[in-house]
């Protein structure tokens, strides 16, 4: 089965009113904050799949792990020798301009040498077939959530898709990240920290301490005593929390290490976790490895550290800061995309091509004052994919969030969060900006 | 290993008030839409009940307030709200299935503020309130997680048939039922009783006099009864 034949099994599939009947039973929103009000959406879900093929997938799955555990190595070097530094194969000024750089981490080993133990890889596949890398996401990648539980709905409103299709069972995820998480276990209960009802992924945060029979907390429930991290519980006493799966970004983790007026943070935290009395998931001050501008240098990391090959290829990227770089992006400006190293969730992504003159030239001017600030990209004409839109099938651009999970061994999800543009003229794909996702069905 | 917090605590005990009262709020609203197939204004004693003026002048405009009004805040769509408000931080406590109930509950009265036949409209979502009831105790392990639900439920259903002053041997079985529930709370958590307050529920509760004559006693002593200040065992 092939994405070409994709009406054979769109009929299997069903209508998409029936699964998102169900998505909605089940509460899968996300949150967004439109002019300071949090308003609560259901995820648009498609009920046509993404289909990778086996050989397609073990592929991609070779070069996700190969690119993975590079990244950790790297994240290990940077915060003691920077041999990769000292060599001169990525120069010092992109390590410690970069915001996800932590000065506080330095000389912390976390617990198996394990810095990114979920990976968010996001790709694209050319219309050639190629598979390109987009981003790594090393900090709070999310989104896993979402496949897991349309699956087990997509299976309940159209088991015939299953049963004809010869499809991997991708509802291990919960199994998997409870693994990780116990690997990284410094000695009590495993806790998922989440900033509360009104972030953006509360669903997921919920949903997953649900299946990895995780406790959900939030930092006033916590407290570190004699280099403890516990849980306070109701009747007065405490519980030791021996692997915290933080869902808040490093800066307001810990108001005495970081981010001083930050609400949600637990004091000392970073102490604990130093004195190797917690495992923190994922660990703070990864951002420096997926940095947008660092990004540019992992296949020059995987020969570096692995000795081998770039599998997956980065989509072809500049960087101004360099001289040569910097020519190709002014001579070629209108035809790149251009994107700010300090943005996310596709926010600050510019494409050449749809600048007037005079705004080409005033962006023009912004990267020369700032070469660090951004990375161009060829524009990759990446594969459409078929969606149904008020019954008819029409084609959207897409992308494919992969997870990777290090514990013990470095896992791939055969499965992950296809994300897809509603507007047919846009390749930004996030839901914050409004897209929708489908399910990624694994061929045997 | 059982962790709760305090907060988590309280969300339980609400989420157990909030969904009692969606559900005895229904019931009785549904016995009052029969009453009011013979008496234009069959819905005035029960404003009497709870201290309420009558500013609604017809049936149907009382029916669609107290069912699907969430501004009013005795209406079975407000607590409703306020159930799934309070569940939907304790999914991974009272799990995803018994929150969908909810949902299914909520959009269930949604469909049934557009329906021309209110009281057929209204049968699935009784049935869908003793769904949720049913994945409460199919789902949840830890007894004490499961005790403070039902503790916020028996007090509620208790003060509410206090206050619409229920017939004594129908307040006692739910009175009993709130007894059994309080002794299983451990020592020095947030959901065992003050002995001061148990004291005077026990005395007004014994006997259907006490029961007639000292209500407005009764409810305050439920309201105090997780009082922290006094002695507590």
């Amino acid at each position: 089965m092939t994405q070409q034949n994709i009406k054979q099994f769109t009929k299997a599939v069903g209508n998409a009113t029936e699964i998102n009947e169900l998505l909605r039973r089940y509460g899968v929103k996300f949150g967004i904050y439109k002019n300071g009000v949090f308003n609560e959406q259901f995820f648009p879900f498609d009920p046509i799949p993404r289909v990778i093929a086996s050989e397609d997938f073990k592929s991609i799955e070779k070069g996700l792990v190969q690119r993975v555990n590079a990244l950790n190595e790297f994240l290990f070097d940077i915060y003691h020798d920077k041999k990769i530094v000292k060599e001169g194969i990525i120069p010092e000024n992109f390590i410690y301009i970069s915001k996800g750089y932590l000065a506080q981490c330095e000389e912390i080993t976390p617990k198996n040498r394990i810095y990114s133990h979920i990976s968010g890889i996001d790709l694209v596949q050319a219309k050639d077939g190629e598979w390109y890398i987009l981003e790594d996401n090393l900090r709070i990648p999310s989104g896993a959530s979402y496949p897991l539980i349309a699956r087990e709905l997509t299976r309940i409103a159209a088991p015939d898709a299953f049963s004809e299709n010869e499809i991997v069972d991708n509802r291990n995820y919960a199994k998997l990240l409870k693994e990780t998480m116990e690997y990284a276990n410094c000695g009590g209960i495993r806790a998922i920290l989440t900033p509360g009802r009104y972030n953006a992924a509360y669903f997921e945060h919920s949903y997953l301490a649900e299946h990895t029979g995780s406790v959900l907390v939030q930092n006033d429930e916590l407290f570190v005593e004699d280099n403890i991290l516990y849980h306070r519980t109701y009747s007065g006493g405490k519980t030791r929390i021996g692997v915290l799966y933080r869902r808040i970004a490093d800066e307001y983790l810990d108001p005495l290490n970081f981010l001083p007026e930050s609400l949600i943070g637990i004091p000392n935290l970073m102490e604990v976790y130093r004195s190797g009395n917690v495992g923190i998931i994922n660990a703070p001050g990864n951002g420096v490895a997926d940095d947008k501008g660092i990004y540019y240098f992992v296949p020059k990391m995987i020969k570096y550290y692995l000795g081998e090959e770039p599998i997956l290829k980065n989509a072809p990227t500049y960087l101004p800061f360099y001289e040569e770089d910097m020519k190709y992006v002014m001579d070629n400006l209108e035809k790149l995309v251009i994107k700010d190293v300090a943005e996310a969730g596709g926010y600050g992504v510019v494409f050449g091509r749809d600048l007037t003159k005079e705004k080409l030239e005033e962006f023009r001017r912004t990267i020369i004052g700032e070469p660090r600030r951004f990375i161009a990209q060829e524009v990759i004409d990446f594969l459409d994919l078929p969606i149904l839109d008020n019954g008819e099938t029409v084609m959207r651009k897409a992308d494919l969030r992969a997870f990777v999970l290090s514990g013990e061994t470095t896992k791939v999800w055969a499965s992950g969060l296809t994300r897809f543009s509603r507007n047919p003229d846009s390749f930004v794909v996030n839901s914050s900006q409004g897209g929708g996702f489908k399910d990624t069905w694994i061929l045997k | 290993m059982t962790t709760i917090s305090k907060e988590h605590s309280d969300r339980l005990y609400w989420l157990g008030r909030y969904t009692e009262r969606a559900f005895t709020s229904l019931r009785t609203i549904q016995k009052l839409y029969d009453k009011m197939i013979d008496d234009r204004r069959g819905y005035t004693n029960y404003l009497k009940c709870f201290g309420l003026n009558d500013t609604y002048g017809s049936n149907d405009t009382f029916m669609r307030s107290f069912l699907y009004d969430d501004c009013n805040v005795n209406s079975v769509a407000y607590s409703l709200e306020r159930a799934y408000d309070n569940g939907i931080v304790l999914r991974e406590e009272i799990s995803t299935e018994a929150l969908s109930f909810l949902q299914l509950a909520k959009d269930s009265l949604g469909k049934s503020g557009m329906s021309a036949n209110t009281r057929l409209s209204l049968m699935p979502l009784e049935d869908l309130l003793f769904g949720f009831w049913g994945c409460i105790n199919e789902h949840i392990y830890d007894d004490e997680i499961r005790n403070i639900i039902y503790i916020g439920k028996t007090v509620e259903r208790l003060d509410l048939y206090i206050r619409m002053k229920y017939p004594y041997d129908i307040a006692e079985k739910e009175y009993i039922r709130l007894l059994k529930n309080l002794n299983r709370v451990p020592k020095g958590t947030p959901y065992r009783y003050n002995t001061k307050y148990l004291s005077e529920l026990v005395i007004i509760m014994g006997t259907e006099e006490d029961y007639g004559q000292s209500s407005e006693k009764a409810l305050g002593s439920l309201e105090h009864l997780f009082e922290p200040t006094g002695v507590t065992v």
